[in-house]
């Protein structure tokens, strides 16, 4: 007899085996018709422009940080409304405090000006000799202009 | 189980404190905005609270949280280390000039106060999920805490390489754990005894693999050899009070967690001649000594010289627990607390001299001891007492930790206590080392005094005084950890 962990060998093997099985399969019977459009990178529906791999703003980064702080708290969240009824005031207060906390986290994000998208000073190029000393003489005859 | 968590709650006062002073610390500094001592002195207040409460901790023993934490005399004994260590780190980085260097303002306090809560939780955790989470909670807040002067690069290049080890050691932690997981069924190291002495012992490779796996997590909190290796360059790159925070509690609270998983889950005579982790932890301590001490001689900066010291002095404690036995593990509390004093001695003195050089390079000191005697008094102070030189804490600690090894029979480890001493004389070398830069070499041209404020004298005093006191009278701390012991029951 298998034992638990044998169990999630065989599980194991069939989902290799199942894939492999799902790929051969799909090369027979698929039409292989490529274009351009099709072999594109998929962004959404959109049409792709330029590479793949660029740079992209750190910024990002800080929101998707304070974005994942709530992703989080929502999962707590659900378990906590399943047995509201039977628990009664102490979950809700027990959810205050912890909401109150991850508040606390919002304001120190946005008084600490994390979210606030400040652009880059624009540099405004300089020349560092001028172009004319002096304003050109427009009744010498040599001037060409 | 809404009781149970309520009983849970009513017993985990210290680390709620803690937690609500995180948290208003940080709406004084949102309100306060500037850089103040306010939210300092809150950081105080709230470590204080926590000790009164941890302090009437002493001398429970149970498990809360369905098995998850232990409220006991050991988790009390680190506790009240780790508040200790936090308020003199938090008075070290208020007369620390390189901290004030820092874009940030006050986070210093609420990071430094998540770290102990993290330690706290290490202390007390019987659970393998709990140990994990709870050094992670550890980690990531040193990583922060290394890096926390931004500007400066080599800070940066300490918290990035930090962060590439920690992440390292810690998942290969979790690969043994779901390993010993598979082979025991459950995570909680007291039930993982009972499997393990009431059933025969088959698969030892699995259990020793993973027993290995495991210590590559703790080895790298206490940077003991072969997880040292982010060690000096943290330590150098890092502002010094973060270096010595992360030196005196991060390491002890990763010997607190060791020292529990070993001689919880493992210590019985018929599991340790099975897995043998009892010569893996012989080795490892080996390893750290030598590399440690010998590497250290070569040093000229400070803080790197005191960061192999740390390699080498985790050495000596890991000598304690390879003994299993309860003097063993009394010399490794002892150890401990002795650490605690002269360490942060050490750093602080490091400090007080980076404050007027600016620089941590030994070159630069000599002479040091002329132009302050009070340095240079105190400096051979702490490294006589690292270095185990009588009449000093330090020399307790090791004296203990040699007995301890000589005195056990099964197997004899006379030799290993050989080894040890054998280090401690290398040791001495370059501890005596910074003393004669301090005191025998003369500078090129005289220079001026250098002249200290109270309060700089006073906390200076305040590590120095303990570290002879407990040398001379160390009945306290012997009270101390043999009350801390008794929970583990060994013989």
């Amino acid at each position: 007899m298998l034992s638990e962990f044998g169990q999630i060998f065989v599980f194991m093997i069939i989902a290799v085996i199942l894939i492999a099985f799902i790929y051969v399969v799909v090369r027979f019977i698929a039409p292989h018709k490529p274009s351009r459009q099709k072999s594109d990178v998929y962004e959404c529906g959109e049409e792709t422009e330029g590479e793949t791999w660029i740079r992209f703003n750190i910024r990002f980064y800080v929101i998707a940080l304070i974005f994942i702080i709530f992703d989080v708290e929502i999962i707590f969240l659900f378990p906590w409304a399943v047995v509201f009824r039977e628990i009664g005031f102490i979950a809700y207060a027990e959810m205050a405090i912890f909401l109150l906390i991850l508040i606390v986290g919002l304001i120190y994000a946005i008084a600490k000006g994390d979210v606030q998208w400040d652009k880059p000073e624009p540099v405004i190029p300089k020349l560092e000799r001028q172009l004319f000393s002096a304003k050109p003489d427009i009744n010498k005859k040599d001037n060409q202009y | 189980m809404q009781n149970l968590i309520l009983y849970s709650l009513s017993n985990f006062i210290p680390e709620t404190i803690l937690v609500v002073t995180i948290i208003v610390c940080i709406i004084a500094d949102l309100i306060i905005r500037k850089k103040s001592f306010a939210v300092t002195f809150v950081a105080i207040v709230g470590l204080v609270l926590s000790f009164v409460f941890v302090v009437k901790q002493w001398g429970l023993s149970m498990s809360i949280f369905s098995g998850m934490l232990a409220i006991d005399n050991y988790a009390v004994f680190f506790k009240l280390l780790f508040i200790i260590s936090t308020l003199f780190i938090l008075l070290f980085v208020e007369t620390s000039k390189e901290m004030k260097t820092a874009s940030h303002k006050n986070e210093h306090v609420y990071l430094i106060l998540s770290l102990t809560t993290g330690a706290y939780l290490m202390a007390s955790s019987v659970n393998l999920i709990m140990m994990y989470i709870s050094l992670e909670m550890v980690s990531l807040t040193s990583y922060i805490l290394a890096g926390y002067l931004k500007k400066d690069k080599r800070s940066t290049e300490a918290a990035i390489k930090y962060i590439i080890y920690g992440a390292a050691s810690s998942g290969i932690m979790l690969y043994g754990m779901t390993l010993i997981y598979g082979y025991t069924a459950t995570m909680n190291i007291n039930e993982i005894f009972l499997y393990l002495s009431k059933n025969p012992i088959t698969d030892t490779p699995v259990l020793l693999a993973s027993v290995i796996m495991i210590s590559a997590g703790f080895g790298y909190k206490i940077s003991s050899v072969p997880f040292h290796f982010w060690t000096p360059d943290v330590y150098e790159g890092a502002p010094i009070p973060i270096t010595a925070f992360l030196a005196v509690t991060s390491s002890a609270a990763g010997f607190s967690v060791l020292v529990r998983f070993f001689l919880v889950g493992f210590a019985n005579t018929e599991i340790i001649t099975a897995v043998k982790w009892q010569e893996v932890i012989i080795v490892f301590s080996i390893a750290s000594m030598i590399i440690g001490n010998f590497v250290a001689v070569w040093q000229t900066s400070l803080k790197r010289l005191l960061a192999y010291s740390s390699i080498a002095q985790s050495g000596y404690i890991l000598l304690g627990l390879a003994v299993v036995n309860s003097a063993g593990l009394f010399a490794v509390i002892l150890y401990l607390s002795a650490y605690l004093f002269m360490n942060l001695g050490a750093f602080y003195v490091t400090i007080l001299i980076h404050n007027k050089l600016g620089t941590d390079n030994m070159d630069e000191m000599d002479g040091l001891g002329y132009r302050s005697p009070f340095i240079g008094v105190t400096m051979a102070v702490f490294m006589f007492s690292l270095a185990g030189i009588p009449a000093t804490v330090g020399f307790i600690g090791k004296f203990y930790i040699f007995s301890a090894l000589i005195n056990t029979n099964s197997p004899n480890l006379t030799w290993l206590a050989v080894v040890g001493l054998l280090n401690s004389v290398v040791s001495l070398f370059f501890y005596v080392k910074v003393l004669k830069h301090m005191f025998l070499n003369k500078p090129e041209k005289p220079l001026p005094e250098l002249d200290y404020g109270y309060a700089n004298i006073l906390i200076t005093l305040l590590l120095a005084v303990p570290t002879i006191l407990f040398g001379l009278y160390f009945t306290p701390l012997l009270r101390l950890a043999e009350n801390s012991i008794k929970i583990f029951g060994l013989n």
